[in-house]
């Protein structure tokens, strides 16, 4: 389960890293089902060609890159919103594209929890790409080159809904960032030198931060209400739109840090530009409500106490989560 | 006394010896054959046509049907006997814009007489969670086109569409009702569950033999979608898309199914 990749196939992408899949070895193990579909070289490719074609939306103008751009670990840089076809608007911040073979449930409400229906949500919906699946399959028929790609990822040429969105869950799912300084750090690797700054961070971190931010995915998948002030203009109720519960309501899924130099604007809307906000809204700007997390409310005081040196050792200590190879890695940019 | 009883206990393997004679002569016990379950959506009695038949409600809402479609699964036949026939793995959608989709086939059912039928209104939650390589036919997302039948931002089918044209509505200057019901049960936790199970008692016993291969008609009647246990008004809910309200109406119309005949 841990390495799918196969291992008489000669491949190209083989003399740097070839970016497929892999388990890292401080990460929990993975919880997509790869028995019903294997990392191949082939089926990588065919999901990364997907994944940067416009012709997956409507009018041919949005790709899944539009939203979710390597060099931003796969974010739509300075959008505090996501914006689809026609430049309408969408409703939340396009969330990273990273690990996704070790979450087992996806966008800021968890509405999907298996990651190869992921790509359905953005393809019909219809401030984003606004199309059919059905039509995206019809286009890729009688596009030249597809069903060739098809017939080297499935041994058949048929273009069926599972191999199109089982491709683009290979390509996903091979976009593993565990290359930071800090993997480096808790791995003992070459490189993986902590200042003492970030060691003071690492370890505020780990007692103020890391009960949702958990493991090394930095996100222990699950949905809490983080006390953010609630805009009644623009109501978005989170996971409460899945469940309809009440304990539910203002819930959003805890986002992973992996890469967050990288991923600006924060929080489901994008609200906060930068770390500084974000950890000023943690330390003084947490409101409160019936379903905020009561880790936010201990000892009858809302949010967690940060002094300013926690704040600029915690900052210090995030940065080491950033992963230059991941954003410049050659396999994942568009073929 | 002793003369009765063994004269009734000679007719009565007399009887059998007929019956079995008859059946061995003419039918092999072990045959299967087809059932078919038609789905006829009506008013009442009246045929319903897309578009053209103007239905009222009990709040005396007038309203025309667009889109009428629903899946049916998980059915089961019950014989007199006791014996339970599944039909797992097998999926439906039932269109009634499409006629060929209302007839229902169900493939070698053994020898017996059946007096009890039962079925989902939806799709089970255990091929809702399922792997995308089990979903295909009328579980392929792709085969909707633009009659959807899959949320897409709260994965799930649609159990359940019913859309139309009401006076009574306007939003926007548009008088379109919408209502589409789905949920069921969620994986990573509970979430509503619209999943109904239909059981009907099959009329006359519903033989299935070698020779005979019964239809069994079955119709449901639209009006119960807004008046049943609940009562929907057109004007205060023209949209329904939340699987927690739509519990009402998934209550409502499971039943709306009656079994008309067998022939």
């Amino acid at each position: 389960m841990s390495c799918n990749r196969p291992s008489e196939e000669p491949n190209p992408l083989e003399e740097e890293s070839d970016g497929l899949f892999y388990q890292p070895d401080n990460f929990p193990s993975a919880s997509y089902d790869f028995k019903n579909n294997p990392v191949t070289i082939q089926g990588f490719e065919l999901g990364r060609k997907l994944f940067y074609d416009g012709r997956i939306s409507r009018d041919g103008t949005i790709s899944c890159a539009e939203c979710h751009s390597q060099s931003y670990a796969f974010t739509h840089h300075g959008h505090t919103l996501s914006h689809g076809i026609d430049d309408r608007v969408g409703k939340r911040n396009a969330p990273s594209i990273q690990n996704t073979a070790f979450m087992k449930s996806f966008f800021w409400d968890g509405g999907v929890f298996d990651l190869d229906f992921l790509s359905v949500a953005p393809i019909t919906n219809p401030l984003e790409m606004d199309e059919e699946v059905g039509n995206v399959l019809k286009k890729l028929k009688s596009t030249a080159g597809y069903p060739e790609l098809f017939e080297k990822a499935y041994g058949g040429s048929e273009i069926t809904t599972e191999r199109f969105l089982k491709a683009l869950s290979q390509f996903m799912n091979s976009l593993v960032s565990a290359n930071s300084k800090y993997d480096k750090y808790v791995r003992k690797e070459k490189g993986g030198g902590f200042t003492p700054q970030e060691i003071a961070g690492l370890s505020t971190f780990k007692s103020k931060c890391a009960s949702c931010h958990a493991t090394d995915l930095f996100t222990d998948g699950s949905y809490r209400n983080n006390g953010l002030a609630i805009y009644e203009r623009d109501l978005d109720v989170g996971r409460y739109l899945i469940t309809e519960n009440e304990n539910d309501k203002y819930k959003f899924k805890v986002p992973s840090l992996r890469n967050m130099e990288y991923t600006s604007p924060y929080m489901h809307d994008g609200r906060f530009i930068n770390l500084t906000m974000v950890l000023e809204h943690y330390a003084n700007g947490v409101e409160d409500s019936k379903t905020l997390d009561s880790e936010l409310k201990k000892d009858s005081k809302l949010g967690i106490s940060l002094s300013e040196e926690e704040k600029l050792n915690i900052k210090a200590f995030l940065k080491t989560l950033s992963d230059p190879t991941f954003i410049s890695q050659a396999a994942y940019a568009a073929p | 006394m002793k003369t009765a009883y063994s004269f009734f206990i000679g007719l009565f393997g007399l009887t059998i010896l007929v019956a079995s004679c008859d059946k061995m002569e003419v039918e092999n016990p072990n045959a299967t054959n087809d059932v078919v379950i038609e789905f006829d959506n009506r008013i009442g009695s009246a045929d319903l046509v897309l578009g053209t038949s103007v239905l009222t409600n009990s709040s005396r809402e007038k309203y025309t049907v667009s889109t009428l479609n629903y899946f049916i699964s998980n059915l089961k036949l019950i014989t007199e006997m006791g014996d339970m026939v599944s039909f797992p793995d097998q999926y439906f959608l039932v269109k009634e814009s499409d006629s060929g989709s209302q007839m229902i086939e169900l493939k070698n059912v053994p020898t017996g007489n059946y007096q009890h039928l039962s079925f989902y209104i939806g799709v089970d939650s255990l091929r809702s969670i399922a792997d995308a390589g089990l979903r295909t036919g009328v579980l392929d997302i792709a085969s909707y086109g633009s009659d959807n039948m899959y949320w897409s931002w709260n994965m799930g089918y649609i159990f359940f569409k019913i859309e139309g044209n009401s006076p009574v509505i306007d939003i926007k200057g548009i008088d379109k009702f919408e209502f589409h019901i789905g949920g069921f049960g969620g994986k990573e936790g509970p979430t509503p569950n619209n999943i109904k199970n239909v059981g009907l008692n099959l009329p006359e016993m519903t033989k299935v033999s070698e020779s005979t291969s019964p239809t069994v008609h079955i119709i449901f009647d639209v009006n119960k979608v807004m008046d049943g246990s609940s009562t929907i008004k057109l004007a205060t809910s023209p949209i329904i898309h939340s699987p927690m309200v739509g519990k009402t109406i998934s209550a409502n119309y499971s039943k709306g199914f009656i079994v008309d005949h067998v022939h």
